[in-house]
């Protein structure tokens, strides 16, 4: 067991994990943050994407052990107290989820796309997204979300 | 995954110590290609090595002639350098064709060039730009280094430290995605350097990356896609497999250097 | 709002104390007979709690995995249905087959525990293709089912076609596959299973689609009383078609938990999701039209394989028969149709309905057939079609088919497309291509499908009033990501003329209303569920009525969310307010109402614009055009994302999604997101023109025709006809999904290497 510390959404955490404990695993179970949700094993949905240290990750590629001394955002913590975070903003008017299942993944690779760029072409969206996958939405208002979340955010 | 111990390594020294005392153990840099292997329960050591925080590992320097580039250094870092952009554009480009932007933010150079996965895209700027692999032993050239599919010239217990790219005239890096994983079906690194063109092609070879000397020698005569005319990559010696036959992949091959040729003379 | 905030509640995010953690241990043989199995290693792992196997859900009496619905052939004989086992019992039939269920103190202890168990398997032949299958001599996937034929279905007047044909100036023939998909909603299922002694109550939390159906499903395999059962689903992450019935980890998982006395819970992976999801499509459509001199329509022939994989699945027969027979002509009047279908078993994971479920199939094969012939016989195909049409002054229409048309204005949805989509203009765009050295296509289909068939004659919803006027409706409709709520509320309150604030819209709650209705399926519920909320708000508007003439004095009218009389008046939420429960308990405004929505028949006409890289053979979507008689839209937005998301569905069979078996051993070739393409935000480089062009229904209270699977049925041939458009002047003669690059890449090369 390796004992660990970080803090996620604000809040120090500890915890002793296996070797073996994927980070996502550790957020889903032991501190019930289920906003974050797996959707494959192979590293290529994105449903798991969480900020650590300012960086967006896949945190079903990372060990929990990995993650020691590191500040982790999920999507739980993105919103400013009842304040939505623009991108969150930006899905729920531009229609940007339907089952929702991959959406705080998509959300958190938006952040990290706005983040890098504050003013991406459609292109650079798409390129931003390519490592998160949606099965209802097309993507088509996806795109359109990120680009109102831009608009958002320059207000 | 399997059961197994996480350790982790503060120093070279450390690192040295810890893999020497436990023979089955695995060396741990971002892991974006070894964890999923551990989750697919396709490797089980006893021990994992995190090597991602050793100081030594990490930076990048450029000097007049060579940029090198510290192992543990992720592939964001690389792409985003105003340095690494200024010297080697091609090299700065091919990071951010890597994987995704989560995939970026947490994978290594070293990592990536010590796996050398078939399809992974640094193995062909290594090899294409002639860069040596400094070990905690030795320098490495890149033409000795890789060994065929996910072999490298690495001892057991060896760990890469940086990897030192000398500048090169000129450079592009073009690559076809895979359709479903992304990785490279077919890359193609051109590189007009101080000691002639170098072509590396990854993605497409059974043996892994491989310089393709038919394009490097009508390049030297003349720098121009028109030179590729012709040209065929030998399939005999590609990937094969349920996705694309080997001469689809040595065709892509020789598309992407002809995008690469056509990205330098525009 | 709970879904961006990380708030919802997913079959994976429900815990419960103490629970225990399951795993499920699967077939690595596509056929096999189980020798033995040795679960004591297993058993003996730490922390491991039970190894359940065939023989323990034989003990509880489970019965086989249901099959669908009951066929009998023309000949009066029945399908038939191998008996499916909840987990394997002397043989495993495709790989992935649940094979033994390990339930343990934790998940990975759980996993662990799955590769202690010894099973001692004798590999038997497989066969994967419905050729191979049917083929003399083939292996038998069930030893009591010779030649693999389930059944055969027939539909139509064979003999008024065979006369047609006789008599037809020519006639086209064309085989399309629609290849078998793995359908992939986001979220791999899961369960949670609980059982209380004291009550002898199950709770379950599983993601489905329609909690009616999946409760009658665990009744029948399980033999428990669906009243037992507590299904609890808040959200599902995508269903599709496949979430519509219970998978064999939830009867496990109730049976562990009481054998237990502790919740059992399992969270599957994509790989449980790729080998043991029902699978999608596995079917070839060979079609024939016969045509007179003029070009008018004789006759529609389908000749249909259905692949139905290793057992009946769910739905899984009712996709070569009834789905894809009834709408077998499409948008056309064409006097006779006759379809046969051959279902046959495969060592393959049985299929089950996927967005469209037959639908999209016949869909794409119709539009297919109509420009091949078009192109053999040098008619223009937008005149073909004309020529075709049922029009507006024919309706409704009976078909030769069976069903009647209602409704529908298909000569100016497709003329509303050819503008939307500046058809005349394409020649110019593709010598513009050329220029370049791209391939252009233009590919227009007029897709017609048959929606809201559920499988009870009504749907029932329900009102529950507060003490503070506020008022929760009901129905038992599963959502996961319609937007249910949106649409329902929606309904509800506009009818009733008061804000949207007031209501709050619940699902599949039975505690609180008991009711019947159908799941999610068939792009059904706003024409259903949505005609039964509109008559729920009638009738509580009825209800209220003569407590507000009470009240004010006078006969009530009713306008805008007020009832008034003789000058006074008074708001419906403030007259809920002011009401006493009754001694039951109820609210005097609490009501029940239902509605019978029979079949639609949404419409439209898509045209894809696409260009091929010859280098690489990847094909850039460069416009996308969609134009739908959905009948009313409830929610434009809503509706939009749907189509959105049907049309990428769509360009994800065209051009890369197939569940390959290995022909040979029959294995799972690509059974992850490494190896099976999934659409990305890349997918579409160009726009995207979304319109109307609703011709509403009087067959339902909404006027609406249903959306959720229109984007799959009009993109396939749409997408395809393109292909064919960009390619056809080099001398290609056909292509079939997935046109993967590199398969676009060969067959320009060799069409290239035979003109030489």
């Amino acid at each position: 067991m390796t004992k660990i510390a970080f803090t996620i959404n604000g809040k120090q955490v500890s915890s002793d994990v296996e070797g073996r404990t994927l980070l996502v695993d550790l957020i889903r179970d032991e501190l019930k943050l289920t906003g974050t949700h797996v959707g494959c094993d192979t590293s290529q949905c994105g449903c798991c994407t969480i900020q650590l240290d300012g960086d967006m990750v896949k945190s079903c590629a990372m060990l929990a052990a990995q993650a020691d001394g590191a500040n982790i955002v999920t999507i739980e913590g993105l919103a400013d107290g009842d304040k939505l975070h623009a991108v969150q903003q930006a899905f729920t008017e531009c229609h940007g989820l339907q089952c929702g299942f991959c959406t705080p993944g998509m959300i958190m690779a938006s952040v990290g796309i706005l983040k890098a760029n504050p003013n991406p072409s459609d292109e650079e969206i798409v390129k931003g997204l390519e490592g998160n996958l949606c099965r209802c939405t097309g993507y088509v208002n996806i795109i359109k979300s990120v680009k109102r979340a831009a608009e958002l955010m320059k207000v | 995954m399997y059961a197994f111990e996480y350790l982790r390594a503060g120093s070279l020294a450390e690192a040295g110590d810890l893999l020497s005392k436990n023979p089955e153990a695995k060396i741990l840099a971002g892991g974006q290609t070894f964890i999923p292997t551990l989750k697919a329960r396709l490797a089980q050591p006893t021990h994992v090595v995190d090597v991602a925080r050793i100081k030594d590992l990490a930076g990048i320097t450029v000097t007049a002639d060579a940029v090198t580039i510290g192992a543990m250094t992720r592939h964001v870092e690389v792409g985003n350098s105003a340095e690494v952009r200024k010297a080697i554009p091609a090299l700065a480009a091919l990071a951010l064709e890597i994987g995704d932007q989560q995939v970026r933010n947490r994978g290594t150079l070293g990592g990536s060039v010590a796996n050398n996965d078939p399809a992974a895209d640094y193995p062909s700027a290594v090899l294409a730009l002639g860069a040596t692999i400094i070990t905690t032993s030795r320098e490495i050239a890149a033409d000795d280094f890789f060994q065929g599919m996910f072999a490298t010239a690495l001892a057991e217990g060896e760990i890469i430290k940086a990897i030192r790219f000398p500048i090169p005239k000129r450079a592009a890096y073009s690559k076809f995605h895979h359709p479903a994983s992304g990785y490279a079906m077919a890359g193609a690194f051109v590189a007009d350097t101080a000691k002639g063109v170098r072509v590396a092609i990854t993605g497409a070879g059974a043996s892994g990356v491989f310089r393709w000397s038919d394009a490097e020698a009508a390049l030297a005569k003349s720098f121009a896609a028109a030179a590729l005319a012709g040209l065929k990559v030998d399939d005999s010696n590609c990937i094969a497999d349920l996705h694309a036959g080997s001469d689809y992949r040595a065709h892509l091959a020789a598309v992407m250097t002809k995008r690469a040729v056509q990205k330098i003379t525009g | 709002m709970r879904l961006i905030q990380g708030h919802g509640r997913y079959a994976s995010d429900w815990n419960m104390a103490g629970q225990l953690f399951a795993a499920v241990l699967r077939s690595p043989h596509a056929a096999a007979r189980i020798v033995r199995i040795d679960t004591a290693a297993a058993l003996n792992a730490p922390g491991v709690r039970a190894v359940l196997t065939h023989a323990d859900a034989e003990q509880a009496g489970f019965k086989s995995i249901v099959g669908g619905v009951a066929l009998k052939d023309r000949n009066g004989q029945p399908m038939k249905k191998p008996h499916y086992p909840v987990l394997a019992k002397d043989q495993v039939a495709y790989v992935g087959q649940a094979v033994a269920f390990v339930v343990a103190e934790s998940a990975t202890a759980a996993q662990d525990a799955t590769e202690l168990i010894e099973v001692e398997y004798e590999e038997q032949p497989a066969v994967v293709e419905f050729a191979d299958a049917v083929a003399p001599g083939a292996p038998r996937v069930h030893q009591d089912i010779e030649g693999n034929v389930a059944y055969v279905h027939e539909h139509g007047d064979a003999a008024a076609v065979e006369a047609a044909f006789a008599r037809a100036h020519r006639t086209t023939r064309l085989k399309v596959d629609s290849q078998r998909l793995v359908c992939n909603p986001m979220e791999p299922r899961a369960c949670l299973a609980a059982f209380d002694a004291a009550t002898g109550r199950y709770t379950l939390h599983a993601p489905s689609q329609g909690l009616i159906g999946a409760r009658t499903h665990i009744e029948q395999i399980t033999g428990l009383p669906a009243k037992d059962v507590d299904l609890i689903v808040e959200d599902v992450g995508g269903s599709f078609g496949i979430r519509g019935t219970p998978y064999p980890e939830y009867f496990m998982a109730m049976l562990a938990a009481r054998t237990l006395g502790k919740p059992v819970k399992w969270v599957g992976s994509r790989s449980d999701t790729f080998l043991s999801d029902y699978h999608g499509r596995a079917l070839a459509l060979c079609g024939e039209v016969a045509l007179d001199e003029t070009g008018r329509f004789l006759a529609f022939r389908w000749t249909d394989e259905i692949n139905l994989g290793a057992y009946a699945g769910p739905f899984g027969a009712f996709i070569g028969t009834q789905n894809v027979s009834i709408t077998s002509h499409g948008v056309y009047a064409v006097p006779a149709v006759y379809v046969r279908s051959t279902l046959a078993y495969t060592n393959t994971t049985p299929i089950s309905a996927y967005r469209g479920a037959g639908r999209p199939d016949i869909a794409y094969a119709i539009e297919r057939l109509v420009d091949q012939a078009a192109f053999e016989h040098g008619f223009d195909p937008l005149e073909l079609r004309r020529r075709n049409f049922i029009t507006p002054a024919q309706m409704p229409f009976k078909t030769a088919t069976g069903p009647t048309y209602d409704s529908g204005d298909f000569p100016a949805v497709m003329e509303h497309a050819l503008k939307a989509s500046d058809w005349a203009g394409f020649p110019a765009r593709r010598k513009e291509s050329e220029a370049r050295g791209r391939l252009r296509g233009i590919g227009l289909a007029s897709y017609l499908e048959a929606a809201g068939a559920g499988t009870f004659n009504k749907d029932q919803t329900a009102a529950r009033v507060g003490d503070d006027g506020r008022i929760t409706i009901f129905c038992m409709a599963g959502g996961s990501g319609q937007g249910h709520e949106t649409t329902f509320v929606g309904v509800f309150a506009d009818e009733l003329g008061v804000e949207q604030g007031v209501i709050e819209y619940r699902a599949s709650d039975l505690a609180a209303a008991d009711l019947i209705g159908n799941g999610t399926g068939g792009s059904r519920t706003a024409a259903g569920q949505g005609s039964a909320f509109k008559a729920l708000a009638r009738a509580l508007i009825e209800k209220a009525r003569p407590l507000a003439s009470a009240l004010l004095g006078g006969e009530a009218d009713y306008a805008d969310g007020r009832f008034s009389a003789g000058g006074k008046s008074v708001g419906l939420i403030d007259l809920a307010r002011k009401m006493a429960r009754g001694a039951d308990g109820r609210h005097p405004l609490d009501c029940e109402a239902e509605a019978s929505s029979p079949a639609t028949f949404p419409n439209g006409c898509h045209v894809a614009e696409v260009e091929i890289d010859p280098d690489t053979g990847v094909t850039d979507i460069i416009r996308y055009t969609s134009i739908d008689d959905l009948g009313n839209v409830l929610q434009p937005m809503l509706v939009e994302g749907q189509v959105h998301g049907g049309v990428a569905q769509g360009w994800g069979q065209v051009f890369g999604e197939h569940a390959v078996y290995d022909r040979e051993s029959g294995q799972f070739l690509t059974a992850s997101f490494m190896d099976y393409a999934m659409p990305r935000a890349d997918w579409l480089k160009g726009t995207f023109t979304r319109e109307s062009h609703p011709v509403p229904t009087a067959t339902n209270l909404m006027g609406a025709k249903g959306v959720g699977e229109s984007g799959c049925s009009g993109s396939l041939p749409a997408l395809m006809n393109a292909l064919m458009s960009a390619v056809r002047p080099l001398g290609v003669k056909d292509l079939q999904m997935p046109v993967t690059p590199v398969v676009m890449w060969r067959t320009l090369n060799q069409t290239a290497r035979k003109a030489a």
